[in-house]
């Protein structure tokens, strides 16, 4: 008997057309109470497969037989070997393929944005909530935030027919391995990072850039530099309609200041970023992050996640002129909250003074993005 | 550490090295100690996950060269 197989792009697929899928998670419990696949019409369970070896029929009552049934695993294997079981009971089980590791590397890409001017993608990483984007106008785009699949941007290139000139790093990154410098290798674009963020290889240092121009002035990027999150977090304001805000601001929240060891300091950088800086930016301006944390919530009907700024500032408190006092106890409170797994090696590997194979930095990776302090939290 | 049986599950990929484990136990009598050598990373969080949710006790727990060590005490 054969088995259904799902992949990555399946599971996306059920969660964007909101399918309902329920999904028997067969990893151990503390894997699935730290990160699981969700969405609106996703259900799931948690039962370890090692506690199915003398069979799973204490378990079937919980495990309904009316909607497609998906059966996960850290890997595959554990998955596959249940999901058999399953099908002995009169169940049509599928197995994630390549399992929660497939998931936590997987990306789509979505157009986001379009007029006379620019195009943009959004690259959704949606196993970690991470974003990044390509911005095109003529025969030149722009990625920011790259994440380490470069093919993935090498490939739209390709069909849309554009050549990758620059890429821009919004900050350091603690959660997840950057791709800006291989993928500046293999086009031979220019790389822009803030030095102050202390990478030790060769790129242009956006302090030099308050502009970058490309595609003929097309695209007018503007540089705000926004600490907070990171000394030397960036925003990329581009022509005046759009905010790549980096992690600096979410559609829920903003980015947690504490993951550098100096949380007071950067928590009033991140006051005066939001309270001096974004304050002046107008609220039709389509704020577009480097992630999110709730798919469901902050993910609009155009299935982009973005919002216009005013929204945000007007449904979340710490960005309506708050007292400073209270703004930074609320972010140095929300943000004693668990940090992204492995964030000081990721952040070493980032910076260039650690190298480690794709192998191990898939292991790394896995997990939440966790970037965020939260409105609610 | 003195075990009554030693299991060699290394080179074996998840849910093998548990799987092993649980057969090689269901052999042993109560109180007796299993020793399980296996490579997958994996198992480092899901052997002793199986051993308590199964009532049996970890004794030790180590890593020597890449092969990941457990003594298991049959519960």
């Amino acid at each position: 008997m054969s088995l259904r197989v799902m992949t990555s792009a399946d599971v996306v697929e059920r969660i964007l057309n909101k399918q309902p899928l329920f999904i028997v998670d067969v990893r151990n419990a503390d894997e699935y109470a730290d990160w699981k696949i969700e969405g609106e019409t996703i259900e799931s369970i948690n039962l370890p497969y090692f506690e199915l070896l003398d069979g799973v029929e204490p378990y079937l009552d919980r495990i309904p037989n009316d909607r497609e049934l998906l059966v996960v695993c850290a890997k595959e294997g554990a998955s596959i070997m249940i999901a058999e079981e399953l099908a002995k009971h009169g169940y049509e089980p599928a197995y994630l393929q390549g399992g929660m590791k497939a998931w936590s590397t997987h990306l789509y890409e979505t157009l986001v944005y379009q007029d006379d001017r620019i195009k943009v993608y959004q690259f959704v990483r949606v196993g970690k909530g991470c974003l990044s984007y390509m911005v095109i106008s003529g025969q030149e785009a722009m990625v920011v935030d790259p994440l380490r699949f470069v093919d993935a941007y090498l490939k739209l290139a390709e069909k849309e027919g554009v050549r990758i000139t620059h890429i821009v790093d919004s900050h350091l990154h603690a959660d997840h391995v950057s791709g800006g410098l291989e993928l500046a290798q293999r086009t031979g674009a220019t790389y822009y990072l803030m030095k102050s963020e202390g990478a030790v290889y060769d790129f242009e240092p956006l302090e030099n850039h308050e502009r970058i121009r490309f595609a003929d002035a097309e695209v007018q990027v503007l540089a705000v530099k926004t600490p907070g999150h990171t000394p030397g977090s960036v925003s990329f304001f581009v022509n005046d309609k759009l905010l790549f805000s980096g992690d600096t601001i979410f559609v829920s929240g903003l980015g947690r200041p504490d993951l550098g060891e100096k949380v007071e300091e950067w928590a009033e950088d991140l006051y005066r970023t939001i309270s001096e800086k974004v304050a002046d930016i107008a609220d039709d301006v389509l704020v577009l992050p480097a992630h999110y944390a709730d798919l469901e919530k902050e993910m609009n009907e155009d299935g982009v996640i973005g919002e216009t700024l005013g929204k945000i500032r007007s449904e979340n408190r710490i960005m309506q002129n708050i007292p400073k006092e209270e703004f930074l106890q609320h972010v140095i409170k929300s943000a004693e909250s668990v940090k992204p797994p492995n964030y000081k090696e990721i952040v070493a590997i980032n910076k260039g003074l650690l190298s480690k194979t794709d192998e191990e930095i898939t292991e790394l990776e896995i997990g939440p993005n966790r970037c965020a302090v939260h409105h609610t939290a | 550490m003195q075990a009554d049986k030693v299991l060699d599950a290394t080179g074996l990929s998840c849910p093998m090295p548990v799987v092993r484990s649980k057969k090689a136990m269901d052999e042993l009598d109560s109180g007796r100690v299993l020793e399980i050598h296996a490579t997958d990373k994996g198992s480092v969080k899901d052997i002793p996950a199986w051993a308590k949710s199964a009532g049996h006790v970890l004794l030790k727990q180590a890593e020597e060269d890449g092969t990941f060590k457990f003594w298991v005490q049959k519960g």
